[in-house]
């Protein structure tokens, strides 16, 4: 299967240059015009778009797309994405391609919006990855703040009698000091914990609540790091796209951001305690056996071309 | 190649499943040896284990320590790890270890005990580790002490030479 698979895909990159003068010829559209008049809006078509760049053998837009790859590869403000980014990707296709945007008014604004996207997504990834890299200081201020506001969130009528204390192990740290338990998730993993609790307290605590069940409970905070670890790979491999690619077209923003990732966060937490509580394990020996299954439920659906993930807050009105 | 598959291939003529226990506290670094051993790329990246990892049972967690002992049955080798920069917590891990020596199905099952962590210079010396959590007064199995620093897989290669001396056995 996975022969034959590559077998027709090295025989399309053999005959694409063909394909494309064919077509060039009896549409008089470039590739990328095609894609972006033709291809339904979204995943599918930023794909293709992706796809083309990077295939392309045309010298000067291997030159744009290894100096797009550089740039998002290093932290960048959301208002260098414009001018950065997509300005300078519009203006060498349009020159490369020879594409008058006087009789082609659609192709810059379609194209640009894909650009923003792709290389917007790559940013994203950076972000994330910088953030994940930051590890938990117990001497920065800033950060102790954090975890102290966690608490406050998760637990705003009890009061903690210090920094060191068991009482960490009730919302489902291991030891004594949570500053230990974020590991290879460095800050995302607070991050990602606080913004749950804090723009979503109600679901928050409803699923703390869940996690301390005597038969079905969990460690809220660890497994919540490990629900941290399981969007930072699906961003990272790239399966998070259709995902994001598709909730662009219901922002006001053309490219993902860190708050949309916390949200996605937020998502596989609230979907995961769902799944644990059905699988009815018979307790936290079982955590790796149902997380492997969740993620492979996650995964099926991600790889959809019209996959968006929306969290159901039901239990936040209630 | 992995030092877990070297180990399995000295096993593979004998059908019996080989059991290798790793405990220990949280944060001592059971993870990080189990993917060094595995030969697994990024060793620097865990979460805390909820649960344990399938190579063994592996995780340090209060809530899942009184599970530990559902999987002693039939164990080979023990491997307690050690993080001996914790000087604050050697007494948890002391009686954790206690604990452990009690249970009657780990009766005379050898005892490796890794004192992790010495790439770090607060570390105690493996010595140090030995004599704290009362290693060099036990007489009743074998037992060794390895120093190791998992991040880097320093030492393992021996602990992994004195199992497999076990292991032939």
């Amino acid at each position: 299967m996975i022969f034959l698979k590559n077998f027709f895909n090295s025989l399309y990159l053999f005959f694409r240059p063909l394909i494309k003068w064919f077509l060039h010829r009896f549409t008089n559209l470039c590739e990328l015009q095609r894609l972006c008049y033709g291809a339904h809006s979204g995943y599918k078509r930023c794909k293709l778009v992706e796809r083309s760049l990077n295939l392309s053998k045309k010298s000067q837009i291997k030159h744009l797309v290894y100096c797009l790859n550089d740039l998002t590869s290093h932290p960048m403000s959301d208002s260098q994405i414009q001018s950065e980014i997509v300005d300078r990707a519009i203006n060498t296709v349009l020159l490369v391609k020879k594409i008058n945007p006087k009789y082609h008014p659609g192709f810059p604004p379609s194209f640009g919006r894909c650009v923003e996207a792709i290389y917007g997504y790559r940013r994203l990834v950076t972000i994330i990855e910088d953030l994940r890299l930051e590890q938990y200081d117990p001497n920065s201020e800033v950060h102790e703040r954090k975890l102290m506001a966690l608490w406050h969130n998760l637990m705003p009528d009890v009061k903690l009698e210090g920094r060191i204390t068991k009482q960490w192990q009730e919302i489902g740290f291991q030891g004594d000091d949570p500053g230990t338990d974020f590991r290879g998730m460095g800050m995302l993993g607070l991050e990602n914990l606080l913004y749950f609790s804090r723009e979503y307290p109600g679901t928050a605590r409803h699923l703390l609540c869940h996690s301390q069940h005597p038969k079905y409970g969990y460690t809220f905070a660890v497994v919540g790091i490990n629900i941290t670890h399981m969007a930072w790979r699906l961003l990272k491999e790239g399966h998070a796209k259709a995902h994001f690619y598709n909730l662009l077209r219901t922002g006001t923003r053309g490219y993902p951001t860190l708050e949309q990732f916390h949200q996605f966060y937020c998502y596989l937490f609230y979907e995961f305690d769902s799944f644990w509580i059905n699988a009815k394990p018979d307790n936290l020996m079982q955590f790796n056996n149902v997380q492997d299954k969740f993620e492979r439920t996650i995964r099926k659906v991600s790889d959809r071309e019209n996959c968006l993930f929306k969290m159901n807050l039901s239990v936040e009105n209630v | 190649m992995g030092l877990l598959s070297l180990l399995r291939k000295l096993r593979s003529s004998s059908d019996k499943e080989l059991r290798i226990v790793l405990l220990g506290l949280d944060n001592s670094g059971k993870t990080t040896i189990l993917k060094q051993l595995a030969n697994e790329e990024t060793p620097n990246i865990t979460t805390p284990t909820a649960g344990f990892n399938i190579k063994s049972i592996s995780s340090g967690n209060a809530k899942i320590r009184p599970y530990w002992k559902n999987y002693f049955e039939n164990t080979d080798v023990l491997i307690f790890v050690v993080d001996s920069s914790d000087r604050k917590r050697m007494g948890e891990s002391t009686d954790e270890f206690n604990e452990l020596l009690k249970d009657e199905k780990l009766r005379s099952v050898p005892i490796l005990v890794l004192a992790n962590k010495q790439d770090l210079t607060s570390a105690l010396k493996s010595s140090e580790v030995a004599e704290l959590i009362g290693l060099v007064k036990m007489k009743d199995r074998d037992w060794q002490i390895q120093a190791c620093s998992a991040i880097d897989g320093a030492g393992l290669q021996e602990a992994m030479d004195w199992i497999c001396k076990w292991v032939k056995k």
